[in-house]
């Protein structure tokens, strides 16, 4: 018997079986990939019904892009006080460094929109977007590396082993496509060298592998297998699927196992998406509007801007989570440079998808969230000259935006020190974060568990709490 | 709501007869809605109350009690759970967590009953129960029957009638080797009248080799076994050793206790072999971290917190990585008692950082069985060159000392020692002359001279790296305190790659990744003088640590400081080697006699080099006055080039084979292993677990609610792991039985295989748990003899059809009323195709393989380089030896829910996805089967399509299809021939796939038809699932 079933037996058969439904008729019900989600959920009426996280892997650096520091600018420099720093753990990378010379940011700020939101020159089209938008400058996190600061990000746990958000949801509110997985993770392509991922990252832990993130791919199979080989047209395929299930049913008459009808409902999904997920991914029919909003990029598969258009595509379909990666934001060295690009590639499309979401009226119901694993220190890490400097990791506190589904736009959130070193006022710690996600799609973060080794874990752990001043 | 229902499942499977009984009905209760208040961790006891002890329970807590055996009135906890009082009802609202009103009935009935109290059953020690009474008494085949049987007549359900034997061979075909059985077998089989038929058949299976391939596949799971290190960039390391041990200790049918020991403990075994040594691989296949900026401390601890949870999850099927941050809240594991585990495991001299490629010490050398023959020759062919060299050794004296005698009147010469030399620069030649350089007297001859500008590039004749071992020697008359002698870097300032350097005065080597974290610089402790000749050499014996370095002036070895040790990557950079040249310095002064080496020379040689004299010199030193290094320097010239032709070539064999020997030994793989230190490494108590907040120093021990340490058992590893092989341990023998049992059921008796506490389940069947923990015990803990017990009993031969009365009744066969009917795990998906299809090569054991994957995989996670798929016969071997990249595992595995091996994973889990319907339709693994199984139907099957589509049946499923399926197949195959026929071009394209070769001799319409209708057998539901 397999989880699905033991799922039945636990949740539905007993139910069902007393209302007199067969067992055969049952194993129907459940046609789609990731069912219905939990009983009980939502526990109260959601603000968003899917979620967009744009993951700036690497670590973006909050000096450089929201977190204004004008003092920086007379300090340059100098030494990082100890009392600012505190006797702060440092990574491997600088704790043998003698100097923590501090830097301002190159790149110019200004405030834009009604809300006045500080954005540098580095990200234009978000600043046109930030009444859309809610800036929390205040998150923080334990991890200090990248490895546990994705993972912590992604599962609420710096050790892999834990189910990822996307998995957490998949599971709890199921999906709302027939066609389509619950949760979809799509990579930007890379020309190496920048910091790896991990297939864990939306890994469905504990919770049953159904639940994990499909990766859809910018080059070959959209989604692994999901071609027919050649020389085996769809018709064929067809055929193909009707006399398996011919052989399947004959077999479930034969042995009365009800996992014979799911397979033959799972690989009827299987022909449905080998259509819906190419024409998902099939942009030719969308206007030249589109590709203008969302930049060049767009046309080019594989990239943000075209993976962030694919996200929106996703919304419409009712794809629970999608999730983009986007690596490149680790910025030790030559961060003027690497910033620079690593913008151009990520600011229009991320606004393009904000503003285009809120057309087509699908902002109010999908949350966005944009942001890193951790920020960067104001101190400089190797040589600092005029032009060059670089950053390291720095976990106390950092800048990631919001938008949509329930949030407050316009609003930010949070406030550091003159340093951006530490907060001083309304911390948010990753855990809190993902309480408030999962509250404004109708969870409450301590009742979504799962009962592993003898214990019901959460993706908060024991802790987190809902941001409520985030909140519309 | 989810934990509601599941209770309610729990409770229709009751027994309708009987008492409550506390540790089936209560305990569970107490320990899912009460424990975390009240439970055995005390800092979360903010009240008195315990409801984890009877004395807890009854205590007297200022004139009340929580239960007052027999009165409901007077027990407060009845009083509680039931009050109207919202403020005083327990469990408080805020928690979560309810009782159901039937679950208060059971505490109520349990209270008016006496409240009878129970130690929890799995603490205690399992003894052999009689064996239950049965009405059907012709049923039972063995113990197991009884129980299962006993159980299923009270329940008023009767088992099924045993399988055909199609079915049953082929059920116990997969379950004991993996593989499906030949057509050959089959028919061995079903046409043996022998009531001994099928114990013959189970006893040829369990001597198989691929029997301990099959129970390795699970064990790999338990041990977290995989290719890669798991962190970050989740390079190679280096284990299959461990892995082919275990296959071994399988198939040589190892006790379970022996195999337990050798395993947490075999280095502590008195005179270890190697194989007791590779072992304990076990406890170093968790993952290790190599990433930049980490500290390494903090990792440190959680390799040991691994090892601890490992070993509790697989042997104990205890949760103790819930005590790490507090003591455990269900079970009677206090936080100390956590880290007295701690204490066994953290005696290693491991680094918290992980070399980020290969693998990390403490290793042992692990040649296979094949390489140590290999060995032995190359250490009899070393045997026999040292002995025609000793046998030479009175002429080679005299021989020596005449051709001194012409040497003292000779003109002088230099000498270089020739093994291993890779460059020598002399200097001699103006051409050596550069920018900036200039040939001046030097030390001997001509040398070159820097201005602090210039430098020479000496090309790219050697790379070193990682595992290289060299020598770099030269003279030097420095003028600044401060410059490069020889490189090979970046020349850009404190960049990648390696060099020998002057830094105020002292000679430093750096071997570079990363300059600030990722490097091994070493420097002599006192500066050299300027302006002066000095001799500076530096030796690297490829073992990736500052201790493989040495530091040579003038010939000596030097006192060093080790400025940094944290090298965990090859550091060589794709630049020439550079004289007086290299990341970002200069020299200043005179270079002379520059000479790399191939090997780290040995200290005597290294004096031979710094030596100042000619041949001649040398030799006018009268003989018994001369060093070593004189002695050792005429020696090697007189061998190398002067002696006669008979000499030297007895000296170059010997060379040659201590080269060929080391060599292969250096060819040879290592293993990750555990290894003690002395004195032993402190351990302490980690406040919420954290590596950087220490409490007090704790001792060895093992928690003091279970059974007591063995007598005399040495207080380390290998009296834990006797510990843990007690007869009187209640938990080990059940632990694995039940693990078993679900392999071949595909549940265990106690369902949540990895936690055998308070928290875990109910056993279906208690008595039997008991009975065969029992016989494994005083079986000698045999392996094979429980597996055969497992699949004789008439329980495992049961027909796996179910009427729709029983789905109902038992839609998870707890009951076990049917046979198992489970889907396959992943390994046996693809190896049973691949065996269907005559393409599985089977070899047991070596270096993991590569087989198909979709291109780009690792690439879009990682960057760099991607899989390298093998070809040949790595694309057919079976998939307990396809290498397994944590990071991004092999997609056909993880569709089929194999376990990640990022931890340890006991629980089988299987899902029915679309996923797993395209990989079967779509994967090049599964459409060349196809093929090749099309080939087999037309060769083998005869001259009918009838008679082909019923071998192709047969050789996947084992029986031959039914009439109606034969319809089926039939009706199919017209259709694709039809197709086909008419589409001649696809026929070609689909039978593309794979790179097995396609016969030329079968037509390709024809071929791919039949290939199409294997494809659709080989995705039937029935193949992928244990009939």
């Amino acid at each position: 018997m397999t989880e699905r079933i033991v799922e039945i037996s636990r949740r539905r058969l007993l139910r069902d079986v007393a209302s007199g439904l067969g067992v055969a008729a049952l194993a129907n019900l459940l046609s789609a990939d990731q069912g219905p989600g939990q009983p009980g959920l939502p526990h109260f009426a959601p603000r968003a019904k899917r979620v967009i996280y744009l993951f700036m892997s690497g670590g973006p650096s909050q000096i450089e892009l929201f977190d204004y520091k004008p003092k920086l600018a007379e300090w340059r420099g100098t030494d990082l006080p100890d009392s600012v720093r505190m006797g702060q753990r440092l990574t491997g990378m600088t704790a043998t460094q003698t100097k923590f010379p501090v830097v301002q940011s190159l790149f110019r700020f200004q405030q834009h929109g009604q809300s006045g939101a500080w954005v540098s020159e580095l990200a234009p089209y978000t600043a046109k977007v930030v009444d859309k938008l809610t800036f929390i400058r205040s998150m923080h996190t334990e991890a200090i590396n990248h490895d546990p600061a994705v993972t912590f990000f992604q599962t609420g746990f710096q050790l892999a082993g834990r189910p990822s958000i996307g998995s957490w949801l998949a599971y709890g509110l199921g999906s709302e496509n027939q066609d389509l997985p619950a949760f979809v993770v799509m990579i930007s392509a890379t020309d190496g060298g920048d910091q790896p991922l991990y297939d864990r990252l939306w890994g469905s832990g504990f919770l049953p592998t159904r639940y994990q993130g499909v990766k859809f791919r910018s080059s070959g199979d959209p989604v692994l297998y999901l071609s027919n080989p050649e020389g085996m047209t769809a018709k064929v395929r067809r055929r193909f699927l009707d006399d398996l299930g011919k052989l399947n049913q004959m077999q479930f008459e034969e042995v009365g196992d009800p996992e014979i009808q799911t397979r033959i409902a799972q690989y009827e999904m299987a022909y449905r998406m080998q259509s819906s997920v190419p024409e998902l991914t099939d942009l030719s029919r969308e206007p030249e509007s589109t590709f203008e909003l969302y930049g060049p990029d767009s046309r080019k598969p594989g990239t943000f801007a075209a993976n962030c258009l694919l996200a929106r595509r996703l919304a419409e379909r009712g794809v629970r989570f999608i999730q983009l990666f986007h690596r490149g934001w680790d910025h030790h060295n030559n961060l003027p440079e690497k910033i620079v690009k690593v913008c151009k590639e990520t600011d229009q499309p991320a606004a393009a998808l904000v503003q285009d979401l809120d057309q087509r009226g699908l902002l109010k119901d999908t949350l966005v969230v944009w942001g890193g694993e951790f920020g960067r220190t104001v101190y400089c890490q190797g040589k600092l000259t005029p032009e060059d400097y670089g950053r390291d990791h720095h976990p106390r506190c950092f800048t990631i935006w919001m938008a949509g589904g329930g949030l407050k736009p316009g609003l930010t959130y949070g406030t550091t020190d003159d340093y951006s070193y530490n907060i001083v006022e309304n911390p948010v710690h990753v855990h809190d974060l993902h309480a408030t996600i999962l509250h404004l799609l109708g969870i409450d973060h301590t009742r979504l568990t799962y009962k592993f080794q003898g214990r019901y874990f959460r993706l908060t752990d024991v802790h987190g709490s809902v941001v409520r001043e985030l909140l519309a | 709501m989810l934990r509601y229902f599941a209770l309610l499942v729990v409770a229709a499977q009751l027994p309708s007869e009987g008492a409550v009984d506390f540790n089936r009905d209560i305990r569970p209760l107490l320990s899912d809605r009460c424990f975390s208040c009240h439970g055995p961790d005390a800092a979360s006891r903010n009240i008195k109350l315990r409801l984890d002890s009877e004395a807890g329970m009854t205590a007297d807590l200022g004139g009340r009690r929580a239960v007052t055996p027999g009165s409901l009135e007077q027990s407060e906890l009845i009083q509680r759970i039931t009050t109207e009082n919202k403020a005083r009802r327990m469990p408080p609202v805020s928690s979560g967590l309810r009782l159901s009103p039937q679950e208060i009935e059971l505490l109520k009935n349990w209270v008016k009953e006496g409240a009878r109290w129970q130690t929890h059953w799995s603490w205690i020690r399992p003894e052999r129960p009689l064996l239950p009474p049965v009405k059907n008494s012709a049923w039972p085949r063995n113990a197991i029957d009884f129980f299962v049987l006993h159980r299923l007549e009270r329940e008023g359900l009767v088992p099924s009638p045993q399988a055909d034997p199609y079915t049953l061979i082929r059920r116990v075909t997969l379950d004991l080797t993996g593989v499906p059985p030949t057509p050959e077998e089959v028919d061995a089989f079903v046409k043996d009248p022998s009531p001994a038929a099928y114990e013959k058949l189970v006893d040829r299976l369990l001597a198989s080799p691929r029997y301990g391939e099959r129970m390795a596949a699970r064990w790999l799971d338990v041990a977290r076994y995989a290719d890669t290190n798991g962190y970050q960039t989740d390079a190679e390391r280096v284990m299959w050793r461990w892995r082919d041990w275990v296959i071994d200790a399988f198939n040589r049918n190892m006790p379970f206790d022996q195999f337990t020991i050798e395993q947490l403990a075999g280095d502590l075994l008195p005179n270890p072999t190697l194989e007791q040594r590779i072992a304990t691989g076990f406890n170093r296949n968790h993952r290790g971290n190599g990433e930049g900026g980490i500290i390494p401390e903090e990792y440190a601890v959680e390799y040991v917190a691994d090892r601890v949870e490992t070993m509790a999850t697989a042997w104990l099927g205890l949760t103790a990585g819930c005590a790490r941050c507090h003591s455990h809240k269900y079970d009677p594991i206090s936080q100390k008692e956590y880290y007295q585990l701690f204490a066994f495991f953290n005696n290693i001299n491991e680094r918290g950082r992980y070399f980020k490629y290969g693998n990390t010490p403490p290793l042992v050398l692990a040649p296979t069985r094949e390489q140590q023959e290999l060995q032995k020759k190359a250490e009899a062919k070393l045997a026999a060159a040292e002995a025609n060299f000793a046998a030479l050794k009175p002429r080679l004296e005299t021989l020596r000392r005449s051709w001194e005698q012409t040497l003292a009147a000779g003109a002088p010469s230099r000498y270089t020692i020739q093994q291993g030399l890779a460059r020598h620069f002399d200097f001699e030649k103006p051409e050596a002359a550069g920018q900036g350089v200039s040939l001046q007297p030097g030390r001997f001859g001509l040398a070159a001279h820097f201005d602090g500008k210039g430098f020479l590039e000496a090309g790219k004749i050697r790379e070193y790296g990682f595992y290289s071992r060299f020598t770099l020697s030269a003279w030097i008359r420095p003028t600044a305190a401060d410059g490069a002698i020889l490189t090979r870097a970046k020349d850009i300032s404190e960049e990648t790659g390696l060099g020998l350097y002057l830094k105020d005065g002292k000679l430093q080597l750096n071997l570079v990744q990363r300059w600030l974290d990722d490097a091994i610089r070493v420097e002599t402790e006192s500066a050299i003088p300027l302006q002066e000749w000095t001799h500076v050499a530096a030796t690297y014996d490829g073992t990736r640590v500052a201790d493989g370095v040495r530091l040579y002036v003038n010939g000596k070895p030097q006192p060093v400081k080790v400025l940094l040790d944290e090298l965990n990557q090859d550091f060589r950079a794709p630049e020439p080697w550079r004289v007086g040249g290299g990341n970002g310095l200069r020299f200043q002064g005179w270079i002379d006699e520059v000479r790399i080496y191939d090997r780290n020379l040995p200290a005597l040689e290294i004096e031979v080099l710094a030596l100042d004299q000619t041949l001649e010199q040398v030799a006018r030193v009268r003989e018994e006055e001369r060093s070593l290094a004189q002695r050792e320097f005429l020696q090697f010239a007189f061998l190398e080039t002067y002696g006669p032709e008979e000499i030297r070539q007895a000296w170059r064999q010997l060379v040659e084979a201590r080269q060929q020997r080391d060599q292969l030994v250096a060819s040879f793989p290592t293993v990750m292993v555990m290894e003690e230190m002395t004195p032993p490494r402190p351990a302490y108590f980690l406040h919420r677990g954290a590596y950087d907040r220490p409490g007090e120093r704790v001792e060895r021990g093992v928690p003091t609610s279970l059974h007591p340490w063995p007598a005399g058992a040495p207080k380390n590893r290998l009296g834990l792991a006797q510990w843990i092989v007690s007869p009187d341990n209640p938990l080990t023998a059940r632990v694995i039985v039940n693990r078993f049992w679900q392999s071949y059921f595909g549940t265990g008796i106690v369902k949540t295989v990895e936690d055998f506490g308070s928290q875990g389940e109910w056993p279906s069947h208690p008595e039997l748990l008991d009975w065969l923990a029992r016989e494994f015990i005083e079986s000698g803990w045999n392996v094979k003899a429980m597996q055969k017990l497992i699949v004789m009993s008439a329980t495992y031969r049961q027909s796996a059809k179910a009427s729709r009365a029983l789905l109902e009744r038992d839609p998870e066969n707890r009951l076990l009323a049917r046979g198992p009917r489970v889907r396959l795990p992943a390994e046996t998906v693809r190896d049973q195709a691949l065996a269907a299809a005559g393409l599985l090569v089977e070899r047991i054991g070596g270096p993991s393989v590569k087989p198909y994957q979709p291109a780009g995989l690792w690439r879009e996670l990682a960057g760099g380089n991607d899989y390298q798929q093998d070809r040949g016969e790595g694309l057919y071997r079976r998939s307990l030896y396809t290498f397994w990249k944590r990071t991004a595992p092999p997609p056909m595995m993880v569709n089929f829910d194999a376990s990640s091996r990022e931890t340890c994973v006991v629980r089988e889990t299987r899902t029915n996805t679309p996923l797993q319907a395209l990989n079967l339709m779509n994967d090049v693994t599964y459409l060349e089967a196809a093929r090749k199984l099309a080939e087999r139907m037309i060769r083998e099957g005869g001259a009918s399509a009838e008679s082909r589509l019923q071998h192709g049946f047969r050789l996947v499923l084992a029986r031959l299809p039914r009439a109606r399926e034969l319809e089926v197949l039939k009706d199919s195959l017209r259709f694709y021939l039809d197709h086909y026929q008419t589409h001649v071009e696809a026929a070609g394209k689909l039978l593309e796939q794979g790179d097995a070769p396609r016969p030329a001799s079968l037509e390709a319409s024809e071929l791919a038809a039949y290939a199409a209708v294997a494809s659709m057998i080989l995705n039937l539901d029935e193949v992928v699932t244990k009939p």
